[in-house]
């Protein structure tokens, strides 16, 4: 069977490259998509941790769906939060004509 | 008798009141100032009789063992400097002093304060700042009330230097006139450079003596806590101020200049405030001076002395009525001088007073003259008494007292003063004494035969007398002038002269020394016939000796070039220093002290805005590195 | 067996993801995070975590996929390929392989006791949400609503009718 350790790892790696993507876009879609990357790999750790571990003291039945849980509550604020940032998205592109995060600097120097 | 303190604050209640209510009271409120005056005069006969009447035994009274007088000392509490009752702490007190002295110069700055505030009334007539006149005299009146009264070093300096600007004030009371405005401020001025020292004088003494009490002082000096060097330091210090206010060599060049004041200003300040205000103070602290030998004494006769001689042969060229007499007013102050430093305590008193009142009245006679001429030029005048001669017998006799004819007052107080000098200093000191008595006989000889003598001239035939409210004043101080050497003698019976009221130590009984008296009346009288001969009769001339000693008279024409070498210094050193400075605060306190850190956080923050890119990635970015940072740190902490 | 689904899943899953940050293409992008979340839920399965599988199906799958897409619709599509990254996206990609080299260490020098993936009743998972769960529950459906009406007003068209 697969180890934890490399759901683990897989989830490092997905959340890396989700980190890269909100670092180097400039457009304010793909930047979304790159946190949804995030969101993903927090998730698959959580899973991955709540199935392995879940069961470790046998005698207590089903102590530790804490992580699945979780892992819930991240998908229901990720939907949320992804409604705000297409709001926030479509207000910017109205106002600025553009969704270039470079466009929205007014709290430059 | 302690309620003396109400004569200053009749005057200094009355200065803001005319400010306010001058526009709304008739005559601008002037009856404000009069009304104080008159009645700091009449409580003065109330202090005076009480002050008679009290013994050692009287409540708050006690014979000084510092200066040998009756004193009078009522107090009370000020504030505390620092905390009451610990270490160092400084308890302020308010107190007056009431001892002969006190007495004495309440009574002539009252009186003679009354007078010229009454003569302004004729004299001042239809200034734009009539009220503003009367308010800064009531608070000049005050302020030098204050200043006799006061006990402690520390209210004697506050009156101090609300004398000093009130006379800035007075003084430049025309100020729309430039020299009137420059005469002003070199007042301030020259008077403030030796109040500078008189102020370290002051916290000198408090150093040592921990305490703005004069009786603290005394005491400390007496018993020794004060050593002599310290004692002898103190003095000089405190004599500076004196020198500066009493327009005493090389201070004196402001008091001539002064005389663009209006007339009845100069009256008050050379007779009764201001310039006497340096007799006084020596006169006050006479304790600190003459102790330990009187070493500081010295140095006052010696200075005392040269401005006399000075002053005296000025006043004989100079061709201004006023500055003959301001001149004439340095003489006599450096003779009071000479006479402190003579030991003779009694007398630089004595003619203090009589001087203040022949000198009121020779100024309100000048100023007389000006009403009625619109001239203070000597050689344009002549005759004068032919059209004013009320003024021009006032005037004589306030010549004739001050030039020291016998009788009147200023011969027997000039004559306490020759035999004080004769009496404890160098036979040299006697001599030049001697010599200044007969040129001040000799300039007073000349400005009033100049002036009212001899005959009319075309152009002064519209001068006219002066109205009432100003011969009035002058005929009651040409009494005073006139008999006031009186109080000198030792009557027959219970009174002893003013030896026995006013002394330093030792009451003095009225002597006289036939020899020196006889001298001086033969030089006054010689002085005045001799004036009486060259300006009237022609009979002498002047011009054998002119040419003998050519040379010397332009010198003595400028001034000596005091003014000029003043100004030297000020134009080569002081504004050559002042640049420097200048320079010094703009380079080194403006741009580096303070516009420097300033500009400095502005690079700083021009530097640092640029991390502010306004872009969310940077943001972003600027998290992950921390995270990066903080997680490494932690993992090397956990795994080490 | 699970080995082969695993790497092909993680493959999916990462291939995904590096499709959503190199492509130019926003569409592109979008498909590429499309397959990434579907294989997400492939490891779900694998997992035994089947009730979270078909939540991400149904949510990511679906719901924010279908918002990404109309995102990119709303907006001007042809903006986007000109929209290139940013100037500081090599040290983006230093930073990225920094903290992957940080993740990676500590899971792999802190990798946890190994057991078997079990497989939880889902009753288990539907009692302990709204048992122990049930405030954090409540109080997620708030935010939702609070996001929802966020969302309205924000992107709402500007001031007229207020």
């Amino acid at each position: 069977m697969v180890d934890l350790v490399y759901f683990q790892l897989l989830s490092a790696a997905l959340f890396v490259i989700g980190m890269y993507g909100v670092l180097a876009r400039r457009s304010a879609v793909l930047i979304v998509m790159s946190i949804e990357l995030m969101l993903n790999a927090v998730n698959i750790n959580l899973i991955a941790a709540a199935s392995h571990l879940g069961y470790r003291s046998v005698g207590e039945a089903f102590t530790n769906f804490d992580g699945q849980i979780i892992a819930i509550f991240v998908i229901t604020v990720a939907a949320a939060e992804l409604g705000l940032a297409l709001a926030i998205i479509l207000r910017i592109y109205r106002n600025r004509g553009s969704v270039n995060v470079d466009e929205v600097d007014l709290m430059k120097w | 008798m302690e309620w003396a303190w109400l004569i200053p604050v009749f005057s200094f209640a009355a200065a803001p009141l005319i400010v306010v209510l001058g526009r709304v009271l008739p005559g601008s409120g002037s009856f404000l100032a009069i009304l104080a005056i008159a009645a700091g005069f009449a409580l003065f006969w109330w202090v005076f009789a009480g002050f008679l009447g009290a013994g050692a035994g009287t409540e708050n009274c006690l014979v000084s063992a510092h200066t040998g007088t009756l004193t009078c000392h009522y107090q009370m509490a000020w504030f505390h400097a620092g905390l009451a009752g610990a270490a160092g702490s400084v308890a302020l007190t308010w107190g007056i002093i009431v001892d002969p002295l006190t007495v004495a110069m309440l009574g002539l700055v009252t009186f003679v304060a009354l007078m010229v505030q009454i003569y302004s009334l004729g004299y001042m007539r239809g200034d734009s700042r009539f009220g503003w006149y009367y308010a800064v005299h009531a608070l000049f009146a005050a302020a030098m009330l204050t200043l006799v009264l006061a006990d402690n070093f520390l209210l004697l300096y506050v009156a101090w230097e609300l004398v000093g600007i009130c006379s800035y004030l007075l003084i430049g009371f025309w100020h729309e006139r430039p020299a009137a405005k420059e005469a002003a401020k070199k007042a301030f001025i020259v008077t403030r450079i030796g109040d500078v020292g008189m102020l370290i004088g002051i916290l000198l003494i408090w150093r040592e003596v921990g305490s703005f009490s004069m009786f603290d002082a005394f005491e400390a000096v007496s018993s020794g806590a004060m050593t002599e060097g310290v004692t002898t330091v103190a003095a000089l210090l405190l004599f500076l101020g004196a020198m500066g206010k009493s327009a005493q060599f090389p201070f004196h060049v402001w008091l001539p200049d002064a005389m663009e004041g209006p007339t009845p200003v100069s009256a008050l300040i050379h007779a009764a405030t201001m310039v006497v205000a340096g007799v006084f103070l020596v006169a006050r602290v006479y304790p600190i001076f003459s102790a330990y030998d009187g070493d500081a004494l010295l140095v006052v006769a010696v200075i005392g002395l040269i401005t006399a001689l000075m002053a005296s042969t000025i006043a004989l060229v100079s061709v201004d009525l006023k500055r003959i007499l301001a001149y004439s007013t340095i003489s006599h102050l450096g003779l009071m001088m000479l006479s402190l430093g003579a030991f003779g305590y009694t007398a630089a008193i004595f003619h203090l007073l009589a001087h203040g009142f022949a000198k009121a009245l020779l100024f309100l006679g000048a100023g007389s003259v000006m009403h009625g001429t619109d001239e203070l030029d000597i050689r344009k005048m002549g005759g004068l008494r032919k059209v004013m001669p009320m003024t021009a017998f006032l005037f004589s006799l306030g010549a004739l007292s001050l030039g020291g004819i016998p009788i009147l007052s200023g011969f027997w107080s000039k004559d306490e003063i020759l035999l004080a000098v004769n009496d404890h200093l160098n036979p040299a000191f006697i001599i030049l004494a001697l010599l200044t008595a007969f040129l001040s006989a000799m300039y007073m000889a000349r400005a009033m035969f100049v002036t009212f003598f001899g005959n009319l001239r075309q152009e002064m035939e519209h001068a006219h007398e002066s109205p009432a409210s100003m011969i009035g004043p002058m005929a009651l101080l040409g009494v005073l002038a006139a008999v006031f050497g009186f109080v000198g003698f030792n009557w027959p019976g219970s009174y002893q002269g003013i030896g026995s009221f006013l002394f330093f130590h030792e009451a003095e009984g009225f002597h006289f020394n036939w020899w020196l008296g006889i001298l001086s009346m033969i030089l006054a009288v010689g002085a005045f016939v001799l004036g009486y001969l060259i300006y009237i009769k022609d009979r002498v001339s002047l011009e054998g000796f002119r040419a003998r000693i050519g040379g010397l008279i332009p010198v003595v024409e400028n001034k000596y070039y005091f003014d000029e070498a003043y100004q030297w210094v000020v134009d080569r050193v002081v504004l050559v220093f002042a640049n420097f400075i200048g320079l010094f605060d703009r380079i080194v306190i403006n741009d580096l002290a303070v516009n420097g850190p300033a500009n400095s956080v502005h690079r700083l923050g021009i530097a640092m805005r640029l991390h502010v890119t306004g872009h969310v990635y940077s943001y972003a970015m600027g998290m992950v590195l921390g995270t990066i940072a903080l997680s490494i740190f932690w993992w090397f902490r956990s795994v080490s | 067996m699970s080995w082969i689904l695993f790497i092909a899943l993680a493959v999916l899953t990462l291939g995904g993801g590096l499709g959503v940050v190199a492509t130019r293409n926003v569409v592109h992008a979008a498909l590429a995070l499309l397959l990434s979340l579907l294989a997400v839920a492939g490891i779900y399965l694998i997992l035994f975590a089947e009730f979270l599988a078909i939540v991400q199906v149904l949510i990511y799958g679906g719901a924010i996929t279908i918002v990404l897409l109309f995102a990119i619709m709303l907006t001007r599509t042809a903006e986007y390929p000109r929209i290139t990254d940013n100037r500081q996206w090599p040290l983006a990609a230093v930073a990225s392989v920094a903290t992957l080299a940080v993740l990676a260490g500590s899971f792999w020098t802190k990798a946890a006791v190994d057991t078997q993936p079990h497989n939880p009743a889902l009753t288990d998972l539907a009692n302990s949400l709204f048992t122990r769960w049930a405030i954090p529950f409540e109080i997620a459906s708030l935010v939702l609503l609070v996001a929802l009406i966020g969302a309205i007003i924000i992107a709402r068209e500007s001031e007229e009718g207020t």
